[in-house]
């Protein structure tokens, strides 16, 4: 029956993403192709420094866990990301989640990101997740650090620490207006001196 | 005219310590300038609790450098104090569509300190430098409408340290 066969696909990409929030290698090789796609797995390789035989391995599990597909037959052949949107909710239906590409950057990125990584081993990937939707709130004004503090009983520090390092992963999926002063506002109100960018040691 | 700089956890923690290059691009920034970025006391309790992975004497180390202060208490009994955090905490409430009563006082601090500091009449500006966009607008808020508008800035911490970059 169609029924049950839907209800299986479903089940199946639930464990498939379950694979990728467990493993922060393949969320990165995920969120890179959602990012830079359509790619090939030498520019993977190249750009998250894989090794060859690790990338084609990886892009192959991707492949079977439905969540990359090739974009064309033409060699060398180029991938691209399957939008992944799996919402879950309890049986109160009192909270839903939606899993997200976001929150797969966001795992993929323990690798480099000593903040991202402690935080998810003290609270796991669900506290991972809940801390991303404080993120996307905060960018957009809604709440403040303390606050998140409060709600999830955390020190107001701990809550600052992954809010900051979340920033950049809120940025790069949501569109958020830019809020408050900048640099060179301040600058100019009170006519300050700056070396910004002057010195270009840094790339 | 002088200008006050009142600067919040998440400014502090962004720019980690001495080795990074962040820490020191804002570092030659105020020194250059002869800024000194002030803590509300709130502030610095919250930097120097102890929690694993977190160096709580850095804020320390960076205070004896001399960019970085702890502000005055907050005097309670200065109308523009008590009135700018109320405003602030009514504000931040309303954003996230919570009752009053779950945002506290000191959530307001940074508010509190920036009217002391205008209070005093000692400056005739105020930044605040907080990452907590709905703390930094509500203060902007808060002391417009007692007639500050002019004389207090959010800005925002993220976007000012990358601008140093």
């Amino acid at each position: 029956m169609s029924r049950t066969a839907r209800d299986g696909d479903v089940v199946r990409d639930l464990l498939s993403i379950a694979d990728l929030l467990e493993e922060p290698q393949l969320a990165r090789l995920y969120a890179y192709v959602h990012r830079e796609g359509p790619a090939t797995v030498r520019e993977a390789m190249d750009a998250l420094d894989l090794p060859q035989g690790t990338a084609y391995s990886y892009v192959n599990r991707l492949q079977e866990a439905g969540v990359l597909a090739a974009a064309s037959d033409e060699q060398p052949r180029e991938y691209e990301a399957v939008d992944i949107e799996l919402s879950l909710s309890t049986d109160r239906g009192e909270r839903t989640y939606t899993i997200t590409p976001m929150l797969v950057d966001a795992v993929g990125r323990r690798d480099g990101n000593e903040d991202i990584d402690a935080y998810t081993d003290r609270h796991g990937i669900a506290g991972l997740a809940t801390a991303l939707t404080y993120a996307v709130a905060r960018e957009r004004g809604e709440v403040t650090h303390q606050l998140m503090a409060r709600d999830l009983d955390i020190s107001p520090l701990e809550a600052e620490v992954i809010l900051g390092a979340l920033r950049p992963v809120v940025h790069d999926h949501v569109d958020v207006e830019p809020a408050g002063a900048s640099l060179e506002d301040v600058v100019a109100a009170e006519d300050l001196e700056t070396d910004a960018g002057d010195t270009g040691e840094d790339a | 005219m002088s200008a006050a700089h009142v600067a919040d956890t998440g400014f502090l923690i962004a720019l980690g310590g001495p080795e990074n290059e962040r820490y020191r691009r804002v570092r030659t920034f105020a020194k250059r300038n002869g800024i000194t970025f002030l803590l509300p006391e709130r502030v610095y309790d919250e930097l120097t609790v102890d929690v694993p992975d977190h160096d709580s004497t850095r804020v320390d180390t960076v205070i004896e450098d001399g960019w970085v202060a702890v502000a005055e208490p907050l005097d309670y009994t200065v109308p523009l104090v008590s009135r700018t955090m109320d405003s602030v905490q009514r504000y931040i409430a309303n954003a996230d569509d919570r009752p009053e009563d779950e945002i506290e006082r000191t959530d307001a601090a940074l508010g509190g300190l920036a009217a002391q500091l205008l209070a005093h009449g000692s400056v005739t500006s105020v930044y605040v430098y907080t990452p907590d966009i709905a703390a930094g607008e509500g203060i902007e808020t808060a002391l417009a409408s007692d007639g500050y508008g002019d004389a207090i800035t959010f800005v925002n911490a993220f976007r000012f340290i990358e601008d140093l970059l």
